[in-house]
Order: C-alpha cells, then sequence, then structure tokens
C-alpha cells in the first residue's frame, strides 16, 4: 500500500484520495476507478533524453574545452556519474512509489510536508525558468539559421521567435488532443539520427580514415582539478533526468521501465557528449574551440561539411531546445497537478477540460510565467537558479531514500533497490549540495530566496496539510 | 467473482464513452440481457494528462453515468458488472480488460433498433464454437432469424462452404431450429464492402476477431472498418485462450 492520502486535519478539512491498487498495466483508485498505465520504456526514455540534450551539448564543448583542455570529455563523463548517483535513488523511490508527482511525492513522503511543499513549489519555478532559457536557446538557433540562409537578425528577432515557439508549445499541449507527446517522440528521434551522423563521420574524421589523425593534444593541459571544476559547470547538461518520475503513474510495468528509463537515459546522453567533446577537441584543438565559445560546435560541423553541416547543427539545436522545451512544459504541469493534489495549491490549479482533456490551468501556470520572462529578458541568471533548485531536489531525493532505507515502513516495497544504497545515496547527496557551491553567488542567493518563499506559502496556506504515509 | 454456474454464460464487453455522453438503445439492452454484460466506461485522455488528474475530477460523474448504463441492462433481465477506466489508449484499455472479465466478445456500438436478424459473418479462422455458444445464447430462447454468411476474397484458399456448415451445425446442437438459420457464401473482391452493403439488412452483425496484419495495422481491423460503415452494431468475438476447434 502506496501513501496516497493527505488530509487537513482543521475543521472541514479536505480529504484528498489517490490511486490505492497499483498493478503493472493499471492502477485503481479508491472508488474503483481504473487507471490504464500506457507510457512505454521508449516513451519514458524519450522524456529523458529530450528533457536532458537541450542547449547544453551545443553550448559547452568551447566552454568546457577552454577550461578543462580535451580533459573536458573526463568532466562530462564525472557530470554523468554525479547523475548516476541520483538517478539510482530516485529509480528505487519512482519503483516504490509509482505515481505523478516525481521527486515532490518523493520527499514529501519521507521528509514531511514543509520539505515536501518547498521542493514542489520551487520545482514548479524552476521548470519555468529552465523553459524559459530553453526558449530563448531555440530563438538563438532559429536566427543564427536565418542569419546561415542569409536572412539579417537582431535581438529583437531572438526574443520574438522565442515567444512564438513558447506560444506554440502551450497552445499545442493545450489543444493538442492528438498527443504532444508523441511529437516529442519524434523531435528526439530527429535529433539523435543529426546527432549520431555528425558524431560517426567526425569520430571516423578524428581516427584518421578521412586524411591524416589529427594531432594528438595532451589530455589534460591543465593538471586534473579543471576537470572536476569543468564537471561542476556542465553537470546543468545532465537535469532532467528524474523528469521521467513525473510520468510515473501513467507508465507500464514501472519496477522494470523506470529504472531503465532513467539509468538508460542518462547512459545514452553521457556517451553522447563524451563522443561530442571527443570529436570537437580532435578537429579543432581545444584552444581553437575556446576562441570560436558558444558556438563551437557550428564551426566543427562547418569544418566537416561546410555550410551544411552548420545548418545541420544549428537545426540540431532547435529540435534540442523545442524537445527540452515542451518536455519541461509538460513536467512543470504535471508539478502543478502534483502539489494541488495535496492542496498545497488550490486545487483549482490541477482542473482540466473536458473538451480538449487535457489540464489548461496547470499548463497556464508553466507557460504564462515563461512568456513573460522570455519577453523580460534576464533567462541565463534564471537558468542556473533552475540548476540550484533542481540540485536541491536531486540532494533531497538522496535523503529520502536514506531516511526510508534506514526504518522502512510498511507501505515501502520498491521493484528495484539500489545496491550498496549509502554508497550511492550519500555521495549522490553530497554531490548535488556540493555543485551548488560552484554557483554564482546571484543564482544562490536567488534560489534561497525562492526556497524560503516556498516555505513562507506554505506556513500561510498549507501549515494544516499533513500527509499520511509520511515519516 | 462469478458463480461456477455461470461459468457457461458467455460474457459481452461492452465499452461506452462514458464522459461524451454515449448511451446504449434500451433494444440493445434487451438484446444482450441473455449473457453477461460488463459495461466499461472509459475516457481517452491525450498524454500530456495524467489518468489521476482526470479521474480526481470526473471520477463520480463517470461511475454514475456507467452505472446507468448497467442498470438498463439489469432491468432488460441480465446480470451486468460496470467499470471505469481512464487512458490514454482505447484499444490497450479494452483489450486488458476484456482479458481480465475472460470476455466472449467485445460490442463496438452503433443505433439500432429491435434485434430482429442477425448477421454472422465468417471471415477466415475463427473459433466456431465460442460463436456458436455466444449466438445461441442471445438468440435461443427467442424468435430472431440468423444468416451465416461465409465471405471470401475472391482467390482465397478459404473453404467457406464448410465453415458456414460448421457454424450452422454448431448452433443447432445448440438449440437454434433449423428454420431460423439461413446460409450463404459469397466470393467478392472487398470482403468488408460487402458486409457493410449487406449490413442494412440486418439489426446486429455478429463476427470474429480479426487477424492482425500490416494492413490491418495501417487502415483499421476489419472488424472496426465494419462497424465504421455499417448502421448495425457489431459484437466481436474474441479468441479463446486455448480455442477447442477452429474452422476455415
Amino acid at each position: 500500500m502506496v501513501p496516497d492520502e493527505s488530509s487537513r486535519e482543521s475543521d472541514g478539512g479536505v480529504v484528498v484520495t489517490g490511486p490505492t491498487e497499483l498493478t503493472d498495466e493499471a492502477s485503481v483508485t479508491e472508488e474503483g476507478t481504473e487507471l490504464e498505465r500506457t507510457i512505454g520504456l521508449a516513451g519514458g526514455f524519450a522524456i529523458g533524453v529530450g528533457t536532458m540534450i537541450g542547449a547544453g551539448i551545443f553550448v559547452f564543448p568551447g566552454l568546457a574545452a577552454g577550461r578543462a583542455g580535451p580533459a573536458a570529455a573526463g568532466s562530462f563523463a564525472i557530470g554523468a556519474v554525479v547523475a548516476l548517483l541520483v538517478a539510482l535513488p530516485a529509480s528505487e523511490l519512482a519503483t516504490a512509489m509509482p505515481k505523478s508527482g516525481g521527486g515532490y511525492y518523493f520527499v514529501s513522503r519521507a521528509l514531511g510536508a514543509l520539505p515536501g511543499a518547498v521542493v514542489g513549489l520551487s520545482i514548479w519555478l524552476g521548470l519555468v525558468f529552465a523553459t524559459a532559457f530553453y526558449l530563448v536557446g531555440f530563438g538563438n538557433y532559429a536566427a543564427g539559421i536565418l542569419a546561415e540562409v542569409g536572412v539579417p537578425i537582431g535581438n529583437a528577432t531572438v526574443v520574438s521567435l522565442a515567444l512564438v515557439a513558447g506560444v506554440l508549445l502551450t497552445a499545442l499541449n493545450v489543444f493538442g488532443t492528438e498527443n504532444a507527446a508523441t511529437l516529442q517522440n519524434y523531435v528526439v528521434g530527429l535529433l539523435l539520427a543529426i546527432l549520431i551522423v555528425f558524431l560517426g563521420y567526425g569520430g571516423l574524421d578524428a581516427l584518421g580514415v578521412f586524411g591524416a589523425p589529427s594531432t594528438r593534444e595532451r589530455f589534460m593541459p591543465f593538471g586534473p582539478f579543471p576537470m572536476f571544476t569543468t564537471a561542476a559547470l556542465v553537470f546543468t547538461s545532465y537535469l532532467g533526468f528524474a523528469q521521467v518520475a513525473t510520468v510515473a503513474g501513467d507508465i507500464k510495468r514501472p519496477g522494470r521501465n523506470l529504472p531503465l528509463a532513467m539509468v538508460g537515459s542518462v547512459l545514452a546522453v553521457g556517451a553522447l557528449y563524451v563522443a561530442t567533446i571527443f570529436v570537437a577537441t580532435s578537429a579543432f584543438g581545444s584552444a581553437a574551440l575556446s576562441d570560436f565559445g558558444e558556438t563551437a560546435i557550428v564551426e566543427v560541423a562547418r569544418a566537416f561539411a561546410g555550410r551544411a553541416g552548420a545548418v545541420a547543427i544549428l537545426l540540431a539545436g532547435l529540435l534540442a531546445t523545442v524537445s527540452s522545451a515542451n518536455a519541461s512544459v509538460l513536467s512543470t504541469s504535471r508539478a502543478v497537478f502534483a502539489v494541488s493534489r495535496d492542496v498545497i495549491l488550490p486545487t483549482a490549479a490541477g482542473r482540466m477540460n473536458l473538451r480538449y482533456g487535457t489540464p489548461h490551468v496547470a499548463l497556464a501556470l508553466g507557460g504564462g510565467p515563461t512568456l513573460a520572462l522570455v519577453a523580460l529578458g534576464e533567462v541565463e541568471v534564471l537558468a542556473e537558479v533552475a540548476s540550484f533548485l533542481h540540485l536541491v531536489m536531486y540532494g533531497l531525493i538522496c535523503v529520502s531514500l536514506v531516511v526510508l532505507r534506514r526504518d522502512e515502513p510498511e507501505w515501502y516495497a520498491p521493484a528495484f533497490r539500489v545496491p550498496a544504497y549509502p554508497f550511492v545515496a550519500v555521495p549522490g547527496a553530497v554531490a548535488s549540495f556540493g555543485l551548488i557551491a560552484f554557483m554564482q553567488p546571484l543564482s544562490q542567493v536567488v534560489g534561497v530566496a525562492i526556497m524560503v518563499v516556498t516555505a513562507g506559502w506554505y506556513k500561510y496556506y498549507a501549515s494544516d496539510v499533513s500527509l499520511k504515509g509520511a515519516l | 467473482m462469478r458463480d461456477t454456474q455461470d461459468a457457461a454464460t458467455p460474457t459481452i464487453l461492452v465499452p461506452v464513452k462514458v464522459l461524451e455522453g454515449q448511451g446504449l438503445p434500451e433494444t440493445l439492452a434487451t438484446f444482450l440481457a441473455p449473457a453477461d454484460v460488463v459495461v466499461l466506461g472509459y475516457h481517452v485522455l491525450p498524454e500530456q494528462t495524467p489518468a489521476e488528474q482526470a479521474s480526481l475530477q470526473f471520477e463520480e460523474r463517470a461511475q454514475s453515468a456507467v452505472e446507468n448504463v448497467a442498470r438498463a441492462f439489469r432491468e432488460a433481465g441480465g446480470e451486468a458488472e460496470a467499470r471505469v477506466a481512464f487512458t490514454h489508449d482505447r484499444d490497450q484499455t479494452v483489450e486488458r480488460v476484456a482479458t481480465e472479465v475472460g470476455a466472449t466478445a467485445v460490442l463496438l456500438p452503433n443505433p439500432v433498433g429491435e434485434v430482429d436478424d442477425l448477421l454472422v459473418a465468417v471471415r477466415g479462422a475463427i473459433d466456431a464454437d465460442r460463436l456458436a455458444a455466444l449466438v445461441a445464447t442471445l438468440i435461443g430462447a427467442g424468435t430472431q432469424r440468423v444468416t451465416v454468411l461465409g465471405v471470401t476474397s475472391e482467390g482465397a484458399d478459404v473453404d467457406a462452404e464448410a465453415a458456414v456448415a460448421d457454424v450452422r451445425e454448431r448452433l443447432r446442437t445448440r438449440g437454434v431450429s433449423a428454420d431460423r438459420i439461413a446460409t450463404e457464401t459469397a466470393a467478392v473482391e472487398r470482403p468488408v464492402a460487402d458486409i457493410v452493403a449487406r449490413s442494412g439488412e440486418f439489426d446486429a452483425i455478429v463476427m470474429g476477431e480479426s487477424e492482425e496484419t500490416l494492413w490491418s495495422t495501417l487502415v483499421g481491423d476489419e472488424t472496426e472498418r465494419v462497424a465504421e460503415g455499417a448502421i448495425a452494431p457489431v459484437l466481436v468475438v474474441r479468441r479463446g485462450p486455448a480455442p477447442e476447434s477452429t474452422s476455415g
């Protein structure tokens, strides 16, 4: 039995119930209504990969190579290891509580309503910030393609393109009865195809198949230390694997598919990142990459295949930002639903309409603020704040695992158990909180401020909510 | 759940789009009443909507609506169980529930009046025994007429005559008198179109579950295409777990 009830203990309290019986094919609510599980392994994998491969893979190679040399590949590998340290505990918790809400749900049930509310509300805001960042990234890639084909563009064009994309994505999710999630799978598939062709060609080139092998550069020109600090910089490109857990309530065979999708998407994305750095540093050398800065990968592709290569990579960047933005809009809506189900936001926030069958209020609570932020600018700082809030959630997920395992409640029966859990969850928590220390002071201040405000909201609005099943 | 004495009574799964106000004609309830009925009220959601979110808001409404449909069956003298499901995939849900309740047949609803004439369309490999058991249960005590129509594609290597005779024989064994059974066979270019064209003469259609082929995945099951084209409801007989006998 999974803890799934929350109630207001004060007079005239609200009692919220959720699915009580969970099977591989469907869950059953207390009233006997069946909730079909329809998302397969591929769908879960696409959510993980689609959220993670955002602009990061194209933006970071130049910056990272400048700091760490070819060892930037090692930085991305370290990032993948840290991501796995969190993905494994998140997988175990998700199989024990395969319900909509993901990280919020685990933390609130393991650590209590207040930490839960802080995570749930700040992840909602964090996802809004991240979506705004992806949309501006989209605007940049779209403008880049226009520039390649000779259309002059200005900064206003970037913002307008980002706004148009944001409006279209939100509208697609509100009115798209023909499954916005299916679109996500196609976008991710096309993106992976372009990347694999690029990396395959670049890899063969680096090994000397098309001419002389590239000259070997020293792997760690600046010593090992920059490899670790750079890992902190590029960890942003792994944010998002835990979004797989937000669809836990709808995924088929959750005991098998949730861990596979989460761990598998981290491994796949990590392999792509490492290969990208290898190809990029082999083609140009890290000094030249560093000079190119944020457009380094475009220049690498241009060196391989001329303007067509550059446009192909810009198109891949466009797809990557679309998939990240779309996945984040969906996750935002689920995050809002999860907290409103537990009455931490007004339940009206979780309302849906019958005409389109979509949660229009939650989608608007994601899309509306996102568009406002895109229009106002300053998304770069907010992107780091989003990372801050994600890392807090990741750290607390690891803490939740330790708390639950040390004194297992009766209902706790995960289908997947992390082997040697203290050696995974404790370093996972330390790494997550530790990465926060590498952030700009401004992001840290804004992040803490947001957490204080969400805690204040909990005290003001929801302090009488008690979660049954919480320890 | 069921008494052992009921084990022989065929179960029919009746999927209803419950929140879209789809009801069932009373005449259909009367026709199906001799069988056990499971009314499955379902609502299909786009993937961006968690099923749980929909159930929180619409569960009560869906349950009372499906209960109303089930009551219509009980008032017609039948046994009816009511279930509600929120899903992103109608076929997956219908298949799962049909397997869980051991349904003999699944109804594809269409408008219907009094059921007097029943068309049994025999196509390819069917579970003749289950089909006959179902038809005999539904009309055994009544006066309705059955036409067993064997339809094959032109040039197909299927003995339609034998299949039709087999079904006829099984119906007679189960107590449907010979004068109520007519048989026909036809080899036509487009079997589905032929069944649809003939459906106007009948009040309900019984067909075997069609086999999954590449073609059916592209254009839809034969049974679904018949249900779309015909004005009569279609009962799709599912294959048994271990068919005692197949024909064709």
